[in-house]
């Protein structure tokens, strides 16, 4: 046998081995994924319970009513751009920086959407996530985000809300 | 390419070490990095989770055969390979303009730019030598 084709099998032969032990060591979680979890998001639904996926009906719907606060989790460029009327921007995924004092001050059970670009995007879970960490506990990942929004041809501002003035905790 | 017989265990238990390290950061979160990988938008969430489960394996199976001098070549053909895969995604990636965390060495991790391809054609360097190095070295 040649030596290339011999590197070759080798090689399929470790790479199946990886296979066998992954299946092995993570089988509880391959079952749980088998189950229906981690289909929206990588982190278990039962440590976030304040973190829920919202259509654009829904996010809409909040938005009118003004029942909740908008968060619009893309970069400060992207935002200046066009975002949903009133929303505020927290590019804190991007940045790493801390989230706004004028936000962290704001009561716990208020209610805050949170959108990105659009489908595949993840900052919006991203911030989410940094929000339950931060004890919020009625937060709605509007996962259509800014793409279906303009899609379905609702309203849009130019206007810059940056968080700057709030200052960083 | 290197020949030196020294030369060449070096590289392997230098290049091994290293992928048995960053695969086993990523066996010990699993979602985590399942995340990193979904963070390049290039894979729905079922393939990212699949291969945040089989990637950190085949980065410990390979360097852990690369170390022991066990089927060298095999390992050294999936090292390769995958640093390839690695820097052709880092380079797309920086094409889209996406801000994105390596997802590369745990906590050493950082924002996908050329450091990471620096780093990995730095490795695929010693992969390559491996891989095309005289039988029984």
């Amino acid at each position: 046998m040649s030596e290339a084709r011999r590197a070759l099998r080798q090689a399929l032969v470790l790479g199946a081995l990886a296979v066998l032990v992954a299946a092995a060591v993570q089988f509880p979680l391959v079952m749980r994924f088998a189950r229906g979890e981690f289909r929206d998001t990588f982190f278990p639904a039962s440590e976030y319970p304040g973190i829920r996926m919202i259509t654009l009906a829904e996010g809409e719907d909040l938005w009118r009513t003004g029942l909740a606060v908008v968060l619009d989790a893309r970069a400060e460029g992207l935002f200046t751009q066009g975002h949903i009327p009133g929303a505020r921007n927290i590019p804190a995924a991007q940045t790493g920086l801390g989230l706004p004092a004028g936000l962290l001050g704001a009561a716990r059970n208020m209610i805050l959407v949170v959108y990105c670009e659009g489908d595949d995007c993840q900052s919006s879970l991203a911030l989410a996530r940094r929000l339950h960490d931060e004890g919020f506990r009625d937060i709605r990942v509007f996962v259509g985000g800014w793409e279906a929004w303009t899609e379905a041809g609702l309203p849009e501002e130019k206007a810059e809300r940056a968080e700057k003035d709030d200052g960083q905790a | 390419m290197v020949r030196h017989k020294t030369v060449l265990l070096v590289f392997r238990v230098v290049l091994g070490g290293l992928f048995v390290y960053a695969g086993a950061v990523k066996v010990v979160d699993p979602l985590d990095f399942a995340q990193n990988i979904r963070n390049y938008r290039l894979v729905g969430q079922s393939l990212a989770f699949i291969a945040a489960l089989i990637l950190p394996w085949l980065e410990i199976v390979a360097g852990v055969f690369l170390i022991a001098g066990i089927w060298k070549r095999g390992a050294a053909l999936i090292i390769s390979g995958l640093l390839v895969f690695f820097i052709v995604l880092t380079l797309v990636t920086m094409i889209r303009g996406l801000d994105v965390d390596c997802g590369c060495f745990g906590a050493l991790s950082r924002k996908s730019g050329w450091s990471v391809i620096l780093e990995d054609l730095a490795m695929l360097y010693l992969g390559l030598c491996l891989l095309f190095a005289k039988k029984g070295r």
